[in-house]
């Protein structure tokens, strides 16, 4: 048998139609809001497993939500809470760095705002400054609490998600010291006060309410968030900064062959989600606790880690996802309150979304083969 | 030998698709017992899938196989070994901090492992087929040619009725290459089905029975007596004209290479007009473990001039070039760049110093996949379109385009993803992305064509030539010597991280370059 | 410091780092696989909760010990189920778990036993080996250990031989560092990785169940406090060897138990340090101040056939 030949045809064969391309588009909103929904259904049973009637269970949710404008704003003040750890989750994940440590850069902040505001000698300066500079020293602090993990991870390759959560539980007993020694934080013992917290912050330190109403508490975290995010989403898209933590979350090495600084990425991008964490912690102490005292912050970081999550990578979905656990947790403790259903619920209601997003995943990044 | 009646493994009609990518199309051949029937094909005609779909990596989208008279329809690598079908891969798949004897073990044994035994069982095989090795070392102690040696023998201890071996030659010396086809040989001899998949003509002409030829994704030849038919199967290979060359490298008939002794004089004589561009001075490499990967390397390059690196990848290759883009920093020995040190200054300063580098591993190093074609053009310059640190987004899509436009980047647009690019057309553009320096004297092009059909090859030569008649010196790594002697003035050979000796690219220079790639002194 | 205090401070060290050496070689055998699973913590927890449980429920603590590792199984085939079959995520899956199941124990707590919490429950007995526990001072202190140690002890050297002379040793460590490897002997990565998990969460079962029923004998909503991720960092710590790993839990233990013995000392160092002395070890541990840590090559990558 000698040499065969075939003449090749030159027109490929025709690809197959996808119609997962106008799927995945609006996957982006469709899927994180039907796994609030189905989250939120599953807590309804749950709610109606314990034999509370829903009836009165949603009564009491709604009420604390939105039931009186005191409650609104109560639950728009948490809102800016979480949103700024979201915004600064987003922020580092941009780079491909999960900073799971909110909790403790709420913490650091709230006790740098709390020790200039008390000691920092402030209280009497013009121009704003006895609320503006306790939320700086907060912002360092937090800062300096991110950038520690960055540094770890450059230096020596660790982990983000570990090393931010054992600095999280470690600020989280500093809070604790700082309130049991009366050298560090905590208010002289009288025989009528005897709490492990700090004293009250004097009344210049602490954040004007936009209305100057008592019974609607909104105080101006809120501008201050908001022009936060707006300004966070123009670096994220419109900068070269914003550029480059795309490039060392994508492709590290290449983004060093092309001269983009790994190290200063990584180290900017924790230290400004820290820092975003400690603003939050001045907003709880200087917007609505007024004082410093052991678990000031629980909670509050995995609620803005989860609205983080949720996002999926926009500072709007942020703010949406805050909104929501803002009034969440506002609901959830009412409902602890009247229908007797523990505010467990509402983190159970979290994890599940966390879980069913992050299964879901599997549809919105698959990449075409 | 002449196919019997009955075939080994009959594959119908195959075709496969990956997205919109059709691989193979109505593929259809045969293997006889106790062949070695060679796969031919340039990269990208479809050899390794077709491989991966006998080995049951992948499901085929249309079309049968019958294996030892019965149908045969893998659904992973698990079907295709119980069936008797054993396949050595061009990226070996060992683990690297464990011994010889743990990986031909895993998946082979359940229970307790008998590590003695199983050292004694590599021993007969060792003698049986001529594959000695060492069976408590690591691997990561071994050199390549070994570790494939690791991964022959992890299949012929199945005792398998089909043998596949995909581009197994790529990463040996001449040596290593005639003892591989040596083992290929005795394997047939025992009866089993031998699939060589490889380009590399040289292997076809020694050791094959029968050849088939794929061409974009489908059989275009096929033959049984392949040494008398070579030139044919090659040109079915890559459909030129009978006039043309037959590859890129080949000269064309009764004529001479583009770098031929005459281009060789005139590229000489331009050169010596001009300065030293790049100066490099001693570098060595000494990696975690202590072994030297680069030794006293040193070199001096004048504007204009291409120094081919010539030597089977793994020979310091890699460690030189990670040095020269500002990657790694060496133990010792300094560069410099127009009297600029630029030894420990790292990869900006590299660029800004007026080196481009094409990076051997364009997937990790070179591009960034989920940015867009005009991102990554102009990745290592943002800040050039910076305003306020704002990124100028428009005025940086429009300088892709003019760059899409010179060096023939085919993609939807400047804002199309990297990644929808064909690998042809992504190495394009990372060129474009480094001849595009503005004050650019170096190119460093480390495997620039690894993985390139002909037409991309040539594009990047044209370029690569462009650039050293403009004054720009290049040096050019590549383990594919017909390339070097074809693109390159002179050649330095590396063996083993050391300089083995340096001569003028040309083709009469082939096998004393070819012994000093194998170790053996100038 | 006398020997007493000595041997007792030995002792607590030796119980304070059981529930961390326990879930940390069921985290090292997983994680050398290639899955990380964050959701250890929530493991812990919910081995703790029902372990107590069970024990409280049909008063035998033995029972309550299987109910615990049952409990945990749905828990650890769900991680498994995110990490391999859906290549999720594995970290942000295994916050996911931890939040779910720490809101769903404290629910269940607070709904079987109401507000109470410190309800006494039966625990599991100590034993002591027999020379061992004689010996003068020492022999009670530090010996008399709740038997869940020596059982724990027993499993972690049959860990130990299995992972070096069988062959789902090498294959679990084949699919941590290059799981291509697995797939092309015709093994199944996805199987393996399924197994390792499954077997985290029966350690972290156990772990957890010591809390409970083995130490304190008690349940309190949230009491594993970080234990499990100080798990994980004694395995990284420990360089994912499991000689290594128990040292770092030995070492973590002992950081703990300094909380109690340094004020018997009279020395006056404040109770938060000392809380947090353990978290800090680890930190200093992880950011690389005993060397560097290289995790297996596959460590969190999902695997894909390609």
């Amino acid at each position: 048998m000698t040499l065969q030949t075939t003449t090749a045809r030159t027109t490929p064969g025709p690809a197959a139609p996808r119609l997962s391309t106008l799927v995945r588009r609006y996957a982006a909103i469709l899927i994180p809001v039907a796994a609030v929904l189905a989250a939120g259904l599953i807590g309804l049973c749950l709610v109606g497993l314990m034999g509370v009637p829903i009836r009165a269970a949603l009564d009491a949710f709604i009420g604390g939500a939105v039931g009186s404008p005191y409650a609104i704003a109560a639950s728009i003040n948490r809102s800016v809470v979480f949103a700024l750890v979201g915004i600064g989750f987003v922020l580092a994940n941009r780079a491909n760095l999960t900073n799971v440590g909110g909790e403790g850069q709420i913490a650091v902040g709230g006790i740098a705002a709390t020790a200039v505001a008390l000691y920092g000698g402030v209280a009497h300066l013009p121009l704003g400054l006895p609320i503006v500079l306790p939320m700086l020293a907060a912002v360092a602090a937090g800062a300096m609490w991110g950038a520690l993990a960055g540094i770890f991870k450059v230096k020596a390759g660790t982990n983000e998600v570990i090393s931010t959560l054992l600095l999280s539980f470690i600020a989280i007993w500093l809070v604790y010291w700082s309130v049991q020694s009366e050298a560090l934080l905590r208010r002289p013992r009288t025989t009528s006060a005897t709490l492990p917290e700090s004293l009250e912050i004097p009344e210049s330190t602490q954040l004007p309410l936009l209305t100057g109403d008592f019974s609607f508490p909104l105080h101006i975290g809120l501008p201050i968030a908001v022009m936060i995010a707006v300004v966070a989403a123009i670096v994220l898209e419109k900068t070269i900064f914003g550029t480059g933590l795309r490039a060392v979350g994508l492709n590290p090495v290449a983004a060093t062959r092309a001269g983009i600084s790994y190290g200063r990425t990584v180290i900017a991008a924790l230290a400004l989600a820290g820092a975003l964490g400690g603003l939050a912690g001045a907003f709880m102490i200087q917007g609505e606790q007024y004082l410093l005292k052991d678990g000031f912050s629980s909670g509050y970081g995995f609620d803005g880690l989860v609205a983080g999550l949720l996002a999926r990578g926009s500072v709007g979905g942020v703010i949406a996802a805050s909104l929501l656990f803002g009034f969440l947790r506002s609901g959830g403790i009412n409902m602890e309150m009247v229908a007797a259903v523990p505010t467990a619920l509402v983190m159970v209601i979290q994890g599940l979304i966390v879980i069913m997003l992050a299964a879901a995943s599997f549809w919105l990044d698959r990449r075409p083969p | 030998m002449s196919a019997p009646s009955a075939p080994l493994l009959s594959v119908q009609g195959m075709t496969k698709r990956f997205g919109s990518l059709l691989a193979l199309s109505e593929v259809s051949l045969d293997i006889a017992p106790g062949e070695i029937h060679c796969i031919l094909g340039e990269n990208g005609a479809g050899k390794s899938t077709l491989c991966n779909l006998i080995f049951g990596v992948h499901q085929p989208d249309a079309g049968a196989m019958r294996f030892r008279g019965a149908p045969y329809q893998p659904t992973a690598p698990a079907d295709a070994l119980a069936s008797g079908i054993s396949m050595v891969h061009q990226h070996f798949s060992l683990v690297h901090d464990m011994t010889v004897v743990d990986n031909v073990l895993l998946g082979q044994t359940r229970g307790v492992l008998d590590r003695r035994g199983c050292a004694n069982r590599l021993d007969q095989l060792a003698r049986q087929y001529g594959l000695p090795l060492e069976p408590f070392a690591k691997i990561e102690d071994l050199s390549v040619g070994e570790r494939q040696r690791v991964e022959i023998v992890k299949c012929l201890m199945r005792e398998p009725h089909l043998f596949v071996l995909d581009e197994p030659t790529a990463v040996l010396l001449p040596d290593e290459i005639a003892a591989l086809l040596e083992v290929c040989r005795r394997v047939a001899e025992r009866g089993c089905g031998v699939v060589l998949v490889t380009h590399k003509l040289a292997e076809i002409k020694k050791a094959a029975d029968r050849v088939t030829v794929l061409r974009g994704g489908r059989v275009v030849a096929a033959s049984s007596s392949p040494a008398a038919e070579i030139d044919a199967l090659v040109r079915a290979m890559i459909h030129r004209d009978a006039d043309a060359p037959a590859t890129p490298f080949d000269p064309a008939p009764g004529g001479e290479t583009a770098a031929g002794p005459s281009a060789l004089r005139s590229a000489a004589t331009r050169a010596r007009g001009q300065t030293d561009v790049l100066q490099v001075d001693g570098l060595t490499v000494r990696d975690v473990h202590g072994v030297t990967r680069l030794d006293n390397f040193t070199l001096t390059l004048t504007g204009g001039e291409i120094i081919g690196i010539a030597g089977v990848e793994g020979n310091g290759q890699s460690e030189l070039a990670a040095v020269l883009s500002g990657m790694i920093a060496p133990t010792s020995g300094s560069f410099y760049v127009k009297d600029l040190d630029l030894t420990r200054a790292g990869p900006k300063a590299v660029t800004d110093a007026g080196m481009g580098v094409v990076p051997e591993d364009r997937h990790a190093v070179g591009c960034i996949a989920g940015m867009t074609v005009a991102e990554n053009m102009f990745v290592s310059r943002l800040g050039q379109f910076a305003r306020w640190g704002f990124l100028r987004r428009g005025a940086v899509n429009i300088a892709a385009l003019a760059l899409m436009k010179h060096f023939d980047v085919r993609a939807a647009g400047p804002e199309a993803a990297f990644s929808s690019l064909s690998g042809g057309n992504q190495q394009k553009a990372v060129l474009a992305r480094e001849l595009n320096l503005q004050n650019l004297t170096v190119l460093l092009a480390a495997q620039p064509t690894r993985g390139l059909d002909v037409g991309a090859v040539a594009a990047v030569y044209g370029h690569i030539r462009a650039a050293s008649e403009r004054g720009v010196g290049v040096i050019l790594i590549s383990s594919e010597l017909d390339e070097l002697l074809s693109v390159a003035h002179r050649v330095i050979v590396l063996y083993r991280g050391r300089i083995m000796g340096t001569c003028p690219a040309d083709p009469a220079q082939r096998q004393r370059i070819g012994a000093m790639m194998a170790g053996h002194a100038a | 410091m006398t020997w007493e205090l000595l041997a007792v401070f030995v002792g607590s060290s030796i119980r304070l780092a059981v529930p961390l050496l326990l879930a940390g070689i069921g985290e090292l055998v997983s994680e050398r696989a290639g899955v990380l699973n964050m959701s250890l913590e929530g493991m812990m927890l919910t081995g703790a909760f029902a372990a107590a449980v069970g024990a409280w429920a049909t008063g035998d603590p033995l029972i309550g010990l299987v109910i615990g590792v049952l409990a945990v199984v749905p828990v650890a085939a769900l991680q498994a189920f995110l990490s391999v079959t859906l290549r999720a995520n594995q970290i942000v899956t295994g916050i996911g778990i931890n939040i779910l199941m720490l809101g769903a124990t404290t629910l269940a707590y607070r709904e079987i036993f109401g507000s109470r919490s410190r309800e006494q429950i039966p625990g599991l007995d100590k034993w002591a080996p027999p020379l061992l526990g004689n010996i003068p001072v020492f022999g009670e202190a530090v010996f008399r250990q709740v038997w869940l140690l020596y059982a724990g002890i027993v499993l972690i050297v049959l860990t130990a031989v299995v992972m070096r002379t069988t062959s789902l040793g090498i294959t679990i460590h084949a699919a941590g560092v290059e799981p291509k490897a697995v797939d092309k002997s015709g093994l199944s990565v996805a199987r393996i990785r399924w197994l390792v998990v499954l077997f985290t969460g029966f350690m972290a079962a156990l772990a957890g169940a010591f809390l409970s029923i083995g130490d304190i004998h008690t349940f309190t909503e949230g009491m594993t406090r970080g234990a499990g991720y100080l798990a994980i960092a004694a395995v990284i710590f420990g360089k994912w060897k499991i000689l290594g790993t128990t040292f770092a839990c030995l070492l973590f233990g002992a950081a703990t138990a300094m909380q109690f013995q340094l004020p018997a000392l009279g020395v006056a160092v404040p109770n938060a340090l000392l809380i947090m002395m353990p978290y800090l070890l680890a930190l200093l541990a992880v950011a690389g101040l005993v060397g560097r840590q290289t995790a297996p090559a596959a460590l969190a990558e999902p695997y894909r056939r390609s």
